[in-house]
Parts: C-alpha cells; structure tokens; sequence
C-alpha cells in the first residue's frame, strides 16, 4: 500500500557549508533531505522512501558542539510503499522454481510464493519453467498475480522487506 | 511480529498509525511521481540517475498497474469511494484491484463485512457500478 506519510527529520548541514543564508540555506537543506531521504531507502515501520512531496517547516538551527555542524529539525510529507500482512495485491512474476516462485511488487523484489501456497498447481521444468494448473491457468515469468500476503520481515541489514504470499483465497493466483 | 494484535489487513488490524494515515491508489502515486520525473527531466539530460532505484521501480510499478489514467478519472475515483464511509486503506485496495462483482469486493476487502458495518450487498453494488462508468468515460 501507497502511504502519504509526514515526518520529522533532522538535517546537519557542516559548518564549512554555512556561510550561505535565507533561500540559498533552505535550499541547502531541502538537497540534503533529499539526499539523506534517498539514501535511508526504507526503515521498519514506514517501508520504502519513494519521494518527498512537501517541505512543512523547517525549525530553528542548533549548533552541535562538537563538529560546529548546524542541525535543522524539519518536517516533510512524503510517500512511501508498505505492505501489511492479510493485504491483498498484484505483483510480477520475476523467477520460477521447483518449489515456487519468486514476485516483485511496487519497490520489493522478493516476494516468495511458495508452490505449498499454489493450490492445484503443478511445476513444469524446462528452459523457461512455469506452473500451471488443470484449468490451463498460467503462472511463468512475466505473468500478473494477484495474491495475499501471510508474513513480512523487515531485513535492517539490507534495509529491505521480504515477504511471504500465498493463493490460497478466492480471486486470486494469475490476473489476465 | 511483536505487539498484542497480530497485523492483518483483512480485518484491518493495521496499527492505529496506519488506519489514520492518509493512503494513495497507484493511480494516484502514478500521477505524483509522472509530475515529478518530469520536472527532473526539465532540470538534468539524464533524470533516471537522479532518481532512487525506489523510486524507479515504484513508477513502473504504478504505471502498470493503474487502471485509470486520466487525472479527473483518478479524482471521481476517490470521490466516488469516498462516498462509501470506507476506511483509507479499504478504498485504495478497491480502487487498485477494481473487483467487478460484489463477491469480488468482498473477498479483496473482508473488512467490509465486519459485525456492525453499513455495507450491505446492494451498497456495494451501488458503488461497483458507480466505478465501472468512470471506466467507460476514461
């Protein structure tokens, strides 16, 4: 799921950066949010960073004493992308196994369907492998699938989420 | 998963945080993030290095699975769901997957058939049909 999210951040601009002031200073800050927002790529509890869309407000500088950096408390909204167990979405197809098949979906890469979470789907070996079914229903690579997701796992290392999804339910597996 | 209520999104155990939170169809990301390469495009020759690799493959993401284009069909998309006293969540799930009968809509969104929801039936269907003419005018 899509979330418009507001957040708050904190900004350091280094001292030897700081001789500039008013717009040239907030512009400053809204490149380093940018920066920082784009490199942090995704945290536990809000998902994947896609794009900052307003700049709220930007508060009072306080000098750290150490460095003589200047932080700035800002306030942002964005959007960011995350998905819930039980949710129920469309992803693609990106690679089969024997024993099931691995789905992107939005910023994620590596949704896995297992073949235990297919049912009534059979493995097809072969150069280009696929599962199907006796209803000649199709799931290879490329193909839409709808599915729901039953366990997520947010990866700090990596910074990434990996999930778990499964067809069991109606109105899901391959979406023409 | 930590915490008293295991998160399930079919019953719209989602946190407290997230049921606020204000949440946006693919259609609409599709909208926002077009706007945005394009002013990238307008400031660098080369946009795509400008960009996160979150951000590119969530605006292939959206652009395939959008299923209204037009920026006033996106926008009575949202009107019309927002007619129904739908949570956030519950709309986007609609709006994304377009089930085409009322079985369909309820299977995407269990929630709609709590105990004590207003959304018989009928309603749904109401609203199922609502959306399909926006489809037709698109």
């Amino acid at each position: 799921m899509f979330l418009k999210v507001q957040l708050p951040w904190n900004v350091i601009i280094p001292a030897d950066s700081l001789d500039s002031e008013g717009l040239m200073l907030q512009r400053q800050i809204v490149i380093r949010l940018l920066n920082e927002f784009a490199v942090k790529k995704a945290t536990k509890d809000h998902g994947y960073f896609l794009a900052v869309t307003t700049l709220e407000s930007i508060g009072e500088g306080r000098v750290r004493q150490q460095t003589g950096d200047v932080l700035f408390p800002v306030v942002f909204s964005g959007i960011t992308f995350k998905i819930f167990t039980g949710e129920i979405l469309e992803g693609v197809v990106v690679k089969v196994l024997k024993h099931g098949v691995f789905l992107k979906c939005g910023p994620i890469n590596n949704l896995y369907l297992s073949n235990l979470k297919m049912p009534d789907y059979n493995y097809f070996p072969g150069e280009n492998p696929f599962f199907m079914n006796d209803k000649m229903s199709k799931i290879e690579k490329d193909v839409t699938i709808r599915f729901i997701v039953i366990g997520t796992k947010w990866m700090e290392a990596e910074r990434e989420v990996q999930a778990l999804v499964s067809l069991d339910g109606d109105y899901l597996g391959p979406v023409p | 998963m930590s915490g008293e209520e295991e998160e399930n999104a079919a019953e719209l155990k989602i946190g407290d945080e997230f049921l606020k939170a204000k949440c946006l169809m693919n259609c609409e990301v599709a909208l926002i993030l077009e706007r945005k390469y394009e002013q990238l495009q307008q400031m660098s020759e080369d946009p795509m290095n400008q960009v996160s690799q979150v951000f590119e493959k969530s605006l292939q993401y959206v652009k395939r699975f959008s299923r209204y284009k037009n920026p006033d069909a996106v926008r009575q998309v949202r009107e019309i769901l927002s007619r129904y006293q739908l949570a956030e969540f519950e709309l986007c799930v609609l709006g994304n997957l377009c089930p085409e009968t009322v079985e369909e809509a309820i299977a995407m969104v269990p929630s709609l058939k709590t105990k004590g929801r207003v959304h018989d039936d009928e309603a749904i269907e109401k609203m199922l049909n609502d959306l399909s003419l926006i489809k037709k005018f698109e």
